[in-house]
């Protein structure tokens, strides 16, 4: 399984990408990760690989070989659709930060969805800042992503909940418990959408 | 023994730790910079006899790592590939000298590059320095590499390179966790001035010395590349690092098992004989290794060989398993030649708050239409302003700034000069060059940015703060006392967040460079990315009032991430705005306001 998760600097990927990889560690599988530190701390794009089998040799996903696309900004899904399967699945939270021509008023933000449907027809839109605001914090939007997430991975939610509980600090832990679930059940009412 | 999924930084500091190493020393710098910090954080949890620190530089780094192993002990440094080259003066006297307890030296190269300037090979500088070097595949195999470097350095009396890439050192997996014990060993140093003070007369010895040492190092089982696939068909590649996992994934995805794979894990000295016999076995052989031509060279003919000599591996760049892929169709003939442009990133910028923007803004103000010579750290963004022209290296920015006064000096309309550096990179690199202007007379107003911490790499201490690890109380050292001891006669201490006193700070310190040459700013704000600083300042409300008219300025100028175009005027994007209020400043019709919050 070869999952990418897309977005900037400041959004907690690097956090979520370890969950992920923690949960898909206890289900036995061999784990590498790879992400791109550095610069992206200021603002800019962060992306992280996860990917897990019985071997794996690289931490680094070939193109054509993504299972999911996972992304926490609109525009930072078109980056890497050369990275997806024919049927992969693409997960975006909606939400936009413009890049500097845009905000500057040289170009329009894009319609990522229409360049996404070319590649796939498994497209889920999520508001996860919208959940996470709904449940005062907005920096638990990551977890609300990983629930969406984990209805396509591992059915065992225990794991799920118990690696999010063990990699943050008491004070966020339940919401963040919320949070995942929160995601979870946005994806099973969401079903008719996105193939 | 157990498990647990490791970053290969961290893999590195545990090897060093399961190794017995008594000192560990480092500057901070991406792809290393978590080595240290694991180091720090295992030798506080297991309370281990180790001293660690984050030193001044890497220079200063090594020395104390080697001083320690010439005392019979083992010792461990790392820093990123171009650390090394401050480093490199005291690395390669080392390399005649030897030493005599395990000095491995770990070196994180940056191809691509993702947060470098450079893609220089560590392990083409170890052939030159005449080290023995490592080159890792994954996390795990760079912690059992650290045991063997150590194993080696003994063995042969020689320093050790390890030398990990990005996607080595930011890779994540599982990983068997060794064994951390505190392993004592008293000092001995045992003096032998014709070694460790050697003048030029014994150093011919000692070169020889090191000849010796590499050829029986090249007839180490190491020295080998090994088999790891044997294929049916007359092609072979052999490969080291990160590209022989992404030569494993592209050849399990093709059906293909004509193609045997060689590893070696160490990329120098290799054994010769075995690559002649390689080459005799088939017809042709390709080099997959980052950057640089290393394994190829050590090949007495080449005339089979293909790689980064006959371009059939491109001459820079990362490989990344497509790159990998495209070679191999091309090495087999199977496949179109084709490497795609990377897709263009979203561009960093200095964070929303960030005390450095407000000090751009204040020096494009205080000296218009400068020559600005800056530095290497966060505030290289200030590029994004206008407010930064120039980037060399660690300390460049005075000497720089040194360079074009004397290159202006009694030409008509020559420009104000004003020189911008970190506080870490000042005291890095930033006093021979302080003290070179000092003397030669130039004029130019250097500008301190002192946010407290090597903000950049992840906010590790610097000297002014007086701790060089956790749980280390030192002395502080002082910048204004530093500058005043290198002869600058004024230095003035201005928190940039007041944006009209900073202006005014900038043009007097200006105006003073006509009689004391070298005029110092210490521009003083904690990093916001210190949550106990950032809590004791200031929040405002950020409004854009009407008067807005869209001339973009503040968005040119000021290049805040919070401020955006919107329909009908400047919107603030509310959920990164700091509430710093620097921005007032930052409209020239004042539409952008500041009511307080909290104070």
């Amino acid at each position: 399984m070869n999952v990418v998760m897309a977005g900037v600097g400041g959004q907690g990927i690097i956090l979520a990408s370890d969950i992920l990889a923690e949960v898909a560690m206890r289900h036995g599988y061999d784990v590498k990760k790879s992400e791109i530190h550095g610069m992206a701390q200021r603002g800019g794009s962060v992306m992280s690989h996860i990917r897990f089998s019985e071997k794996v040799f690289s931490p680094v996903i070939p193109e054509g070989e993504c299972d999911i696309l996972l992304s926490f900004e609109e525009l930072e899904t078109a980056r890497y659709l050369d990275f997806l399967r024919p049927d992969a699945w693409v997960l975006i939270n909606r939400y936009r930060l413009p890049p500097p021509t845009v905000s500057i008023g040289k170009e329009m933000y894009p319609e990522v969805e229409g360049i996404v449907r070319e590649k796939t027809r498994r497209i889920v839109f999520v508001d996860a800042g919208d959940i996470a605001l709904s449940l005062g914090n907005k920096r638990v939007l990551n977890s609300v992503l990983l629930g969406v997430l984990s209805t396509l991975l591992e059915p065992d939610t225990d794991t799920w909940e118990q690696c999010i509980a063990e990699r943050l600090p008491e004070k966020v832990r339940d919401v963040n418990i919320m949070a995942f679930r929160m995601g979870r059940d946005i994806r099973q009412e969401n079903k008719v959408r996105g193939g | 023994m157990s498990e647990n999924i490791l970053l290969g930084n961290e893999a590195i500091g545990y090897g060093i730790l399961a190794a017995g190493a008594s000192v560990v020393t480092s500057y901070p710098g991406t792809p290393a910079s978590e080595i240290l910090a694991t180091v720090m954080r295992l030798v506080s949890e297991n309370d281990l006899h180790v001293h660690v620190e984050w030193s001044i530089n890497e220079k200063t780094a090594f020395e104390i790592a080697f001083a320690n192993s010439i005392a019979g002990r083992r010792s461990a440094v790392s820093m990123k590939q171009v650390g090394l080259n401050v480093a490199s003066d005291a690395v390669i006297s080392a390399s005649y000298m030897g030493v005599k307890g395990g000095l491995v030296l770990v070196v994180a190269d940056d191809p691509g590059p993702h947060s470098s300037q450079t893609e220089q090979d560590t392990r083409l500088f170890a052939m030159f320095a005449k080290l023995p070097v490592l080159d890792p595949s994954s996390p795990q195999e760079a912690m059992d590499m650290v045991q063997i470097a150590f194993e080696l350095s003994e063995r042969y009396k020689t320093p050790v390179i390890l030398r990990p890439t990005t996607r080595v050192c930011h890779a994540r997996q599982v990983v068997r966790l060794p064994e951390i014990i505190d392993n004592y060993t008293p000092p001995s140093f045992e003096k032998d001035p014709f070694r460790w003070a050697a003048t030029p007369g014994p150093r011919l010895r000692l070169h020889r010395e090191l000849n010796e040492k590499l050829k029986k190092m090249a007839s180490d089982d190491l020295a080998s590349p090994s088999l790891i696939l044997k294929g049916k068909g007359k092609l072979a590649v052999i490969s080291s690092g990160v590209a022989y996992a992404y030569l494993r994934d592209v050849l399990g995805l093709s059906t293909s098992r004509d193609i045997s794979v060689y590893k070696a894990g160490m990329a120098y000295p290799l054994n010769r004989d075995s690559l002649d016999r390689i080459l005799e076995r088939y017809e042709r052989v390709l080099v997959l290794e980052e950057t640089e031509p290393v394994i190829e060279l050590q090949f007495s003919s080449r005339q089979k060989v293909s790689g980064r000599l006959d371009r059939v591996v491109p001459g820079e760049g990362e490989l990344t398993p497509d790159v990998v892929r495209r070679i191999l169709g091309i090495f087999t003939g199977l496949e179109d030649y084709n490497i795609p442009e990377p897709a263009s990133q979203k561009r960093p910028s200095l964070c929303p708050g960030c005390a450095h923007r407000a000090a751009f803004f204040g020096i494009k103000w205080g000296a218009p239409k400068g020559i600005y010579t800056s530095d290497i750290g966060c505030y290289t963004l200030g590029l994004n302003l206008g407010a930064v022209d120039t980037c060399l290296c660690m300390g460049a920015s005075i000497s720089q700034a040194c360079g074009f006064y004397h290159a202006y000096k009694g030409e008509n309309n020559a420009p104000p000069i004003v020189a911008t550096i970190g506080d870490s990179t000042f005291f890095h690199a930033g006093v021979p060059p302080t003290i070179n202007a000092v003397v030669t007379g130039a004029r130019f107003v250097l500008v301190v940015l002192d946010n407290g911490t090597t903000a950049m790499t992840g906010n590790q201490p610097t000297p002014a703060i007086g701790s060089v690890a956790n749980d280390f109380e030192g002395r502080q050292v002082s910048i204004e006392q530093v500058l005043k001891g290198c002869g600058v006669k004024t230095v003035l201490v201005e928190d940039p967040y007041n944006v009209p006193n900073f202006i005014k700070t900038v043009k007097k310190a200006r105006k003073r460079t006509e009689q004391e040459g070298v005029v110092a700013i210490v521009a003083r704000h904690p990093c916001i990315r210190d949550k106990d600083a950032l809590a004791g300042q200031d929040v405002y409300s950020i409004q854009i009032t009407d008067r807005c008219n869209k001339c973009n300025y503040c968005i040119d100028e000021f290049e805040c991430p919070a401020l955006y175009m919107g329909e009908s005027k400047v919107e603030v994007d509310m959920s990164i705005c700091i509430g710093c209020g620097v921005c007032i400043h930052a409209c020239p019709r004042r539409a952008i306001v500041a009511e307080p919050i909290r104070r």
